[in-house]
């Protein structure tokens, strides 16, 4: 993928509006299915239902890829406590996302290793060529950024970024555009990078 | 397989036949393959290396463990193959396309070394490896040897002996002296002597009370905590267990950053081990004691790496700090008694237990006890994580452990402390690396987190970027923080874009007082301490910027025409 396309050409300027429906379509969410997500988490007394919201929170962003208001609303019903306090947690925490990701998700890592191996050109980089900063997604809701104030700790590869489930290391902005470009003509999406909490995990400790 | 073990004998029996199965295993004909997969090594496809030596042995009697990374970042991934009648040898630099060739013998020259105290024909020991060679290892002692998936490995190699010990042999004082004897203080930064953290735990009288780990590790630098539990997760268990017997906890938390999935995954794993086996839960052992353990999650906030944000986090609210005293001791998780200690701290304690603390107070510096982890970041040769005792000089890490500057880049500095103290330069690198030695210099040990920096990279911008991340994890509640640490951003940004004047030093000084003297938390108390120290060890470059607009680096956007608007956020 390094010899692809070697200009830096942004995105389409014209994005299609069909395809954004649908990205936002496919991150739905169902609440039917946080419902029954949240029916893993049983809690005995307050304290432990209290100490669960974040968890269940978690594994619902990792599902539909973030957290809607109605869906805080389910939980907040799950867990006896308000859809603001809920909500609350969802803007304190890095982690949530209050609106749907793109198809594709990237994670850059802007840790101190990353920076100074050259990663702010790589946050400049995404702003001039492809129109977003942290948290933004992109016209025509291909790519979805995320920029990592911690640390993947891939360091010794530094800079590097997590596109949906692959790590691109060694970054400069003209290898990561290579990077996003072959991401997005790749058939995968966010939902690669998923982890699925196993089977038998102790939720109910 | 076995059932909730009901007593010491059970226990006794089962680490025999785990310790009987191990040898047999290392001392067999059987060929033994081990991948180092851990989150570091997994993005370099650590993942499919395992899969084609599953692939590739199919069918035969060979054995392929999962094992966790060394901590030799630079190598990876690693593969380790141990042959009939040969000592175990590590590979590094091994891609899915290489295992063919590494099972057939064909890839000698990338052999790195042999795990063990003699060399095999050509190939070296690992220990005499520069990386390795300074390094002496407590809690990565297993790394890369066990399977951290396995219960039975972690057993074998003596995991819960000390557990063993403060459950039938030791009553909670004798315990606790060790610890305190072993000088053993907090590794997450501030130094705290553990033992008298856990007498004052003991001695606290409400009920119940409960052990927490700070697993947070928010800083954006360090990666030690996570990969304890990816290589090693029964250690902390272990201590955890430890921890709550000789303090009378019921219950011990530990709080993971929720972006570590592996380290959650694994830790998960060894806590559904050892609940099976009867090592968590109530009646361990049949001794009538009862620990519960639990698992909670962070979101990716900084701010909870502090102990009173984390409590506050655990318990379903916005992690943000609140004044102490209180201090957590009396007064912490649902309002009670709560010993919080870091991940690290924790892994040394069996070690502690089963040693002797006078053995531990031996190693290191007579104040700085022990080893200390350490990663590091940066354009060195040699990147990776790395144990040696407290009290080495700097400049061995760097030149030596780390292998130097990789070509083409000139060393200008090494930023300590994460986001919580200043840089060292050339001058400062003969201080021993421990607590006391670096805070005379504006330094910090802190977690043990080091990032050295070339002469690409502007002290000004670098400074810029430090504060940056304090006001963005800034968790709003004090004002000083809140709004001081943009005030800072915006006046670097005035500097890095050549219009800044020298009166904006003493301006960043006074806010930076400011913030150190009115914020609550610790870290907001420190927050301008990484902007300080730029200044006082670089101050040329912040004159550069200011009177001749020049920006040594080339990071910097200086030019006397540019305005505020156009720095990039």
């Amino acid at each position: 993928m390094e010899d692809v396309a070697p200009t830096i050409a942004g995105p389409d300027p014209e994005p299609s509006p069909e395809r954004y429906s649908d990205n936002n379509l496919e991150n739905e969410i169902d609440l039917e299915e946080v419902r029954k997500i949240l029916s893993h988490f049983h809690y005995r007394d307050f304290q432990e239902a209290q100490e669960l919201i974040l968890s269940a929170l978690q594994e619902i962003n990792e599902h539909f890829g973030w957290v809607s208001f109605d869906a805080a609303e389910v939980v907040a019903a799950h867990f006896g406590t308000t859809a603001t306090r809920v909500y609350g947690l969802l803007t304190f925490y890095a982690d949530f996302r209050t609106e749907p990701r793109g198809r594709h998700f990237m994670l850059l890592c802007h840790g101190m290793a990353c920076y100074v191996m050259g990663s702010q050109r790589l946050v400049e980089n995404l702003e001039d060529v492809w129109g977003i900063a942290d948290g933004g997604t992109t016209a025509d809701g291909e790519l979805t950024v995320q920029v990592v104030n911690g640390c993947l700790g891939v360091c010794d590869r530094a800079p590097i970024c997590k596109l949906d489930a692959d790590f691109f290391g060694d970054l400069t902005p003209e290898k990561l555009n290579v990077a996003i470009r072959g991401t997005i003509a790749g058939r995968g999406s966010w939902r690669d990078a998923h982890h699925p909490v196993p089977a038998g995990s102790n939720h109910d400790r | 397989m076995t059932d909730r073990l009901q007593s010491h004998a059970a226990f006794n029996a089962l680490q025999l036949a785990a310790q009987t199965r191990w040898n047999e295993m290392w001392e067999g004909n059987r060929l033994i393959v081990s991948v180092g997969v851990d989150s570091s090594s997994e993005p370099k496809g650590a993942l499919r290396v395992l899969a084609a030596c599953r692939q590739a042995l199919a069918g035969t009697d060979a054995i392929v463990r999962e094992v966790s990374g060394n901590g030799a970042m630079w190598m990876e991934p690693t593969v380790e193959i141990k042959r009939p009648g040969e000592p175990p040898v590590v590979y590094g630099w091994i891609g899915p396309d290489d295992v063919p060739a590494l099972l057939a013998g064909a890839l000698q020259d990338r052999a790195v070394g042999v795990r063990g105290a003699d060399a095999f024909g050509e190939i070296p020991p690992l220990g005499e490896h520069p990386f390795f060679k300074h390094q002496q290892r407590i809690v990565m002692e297993d790394f890369g040897v066990i399977e951290p998936d396995s219960i039975e490995d972690a057993i074998a190699r003596g995991a819960y002996n000390g557990l063993i010990k403060v459950l039938f042999e030791m009553t909670a004082e004798e315990a606790i002296a060790e610890v305190t004897a072993s000088g053993l203080r907090g590794r997450g930064g501030a130094g705290f002597p553990a033992g008298i953290k856990w007498e004052s735990g003991r001695k606290a009288r409400a009920r119940p009370k409960f052990v927490a780990v700070n697993s947070h590790e928010g800083e954006p630098n360090v990666y030690k905590d996570r990969r304890i539990h990816e290589g090693d997760p029964h250690k902390i268990l272990e201590g955890m267990l430890i921890a709550s017997i000789v303090c009378g906890a019921e219950r011990a938390y530990n709080y993971i950053g929720g972006e570590y999935p592996l380290a959650i995954k694994r830790f998960r794993k060894a806590v559904v081990d050892a609940e099976r086996l009867g090592l968590i839960g109530p009646n361990i052992l049949g001794s009538g004691k009862d620990v519960e353990i639990r698992v909670r999650t962070g979101g990716g906030a900084y701010i909870c790496g502090e102990g009173s944000a984390l409590m506050y986090s655990v318990m379903g609210v916005r992690g943000q700090p609140r004044t102490k005293p209180p201090r957590s001791v009396e007064e912490g998780l649902w309002k009670r008694p709560t010993i919080l200690n870091n991940t690290e701290t924790f892994a040394n304690v069996p070690a502690i237990i089963n040693r002797g603390g006078e053995w531990f107070s031996q190693i290191g510096t007579p104040t700085s006890a022990g080893t200390k982890m350490m990663t590091v970041q940066g354009p060195l040769k040699h990147v990776g994580l790395v144990e040696t005792p407290m009290g080495i000089p700097m400049r061995i890490l760097i030149d030596e452990v780390w292998g130097g500057m990789r070509d083409g880049h000139q060393f200008r500095g090494v930023q300590t402390g994460g986001v919580s103290a200043g840089p060292l330069t050339e001058e400062h690198l003969d201080y021993a690396v421990d607590f006391d030695s670096m805070t005379e210099i504006g330094g910090m040990l802190g977690s043990g987190g080091f990032v050295v920096f070339d002469q690409h990279v502007c002290p000004v911008d670098f400074a810029r970027y430090l504060t940056a991340f304090n006001r963005v994890e800034s968790c709003s509640k004090c004002v000083p923080c809140h709004r001081g640490n943009p005030a800072l951003v915006e006046i670097l940004d005035r500097i890095r874009l050549g219009g800044g004047s020298r009166e904006d030093l003493s301006l960043m000084e006074r806010t930076s007082k400011h913030i150190i003297d009115l914020s609550l938390c610790g870290l907001g108390q420190v927050a301008p301490m990484p902007l300080l120290g730029m200044m006082k060890m670089y101050p040329q470059d912040f004159l550069d910027h200011i009177d001749n607009h020049l920006c040594a680096a080339g990071a910097c956007p200086v030019s006397a025409t540019a305005t505020l608007a156009t720095a990039a956020d």
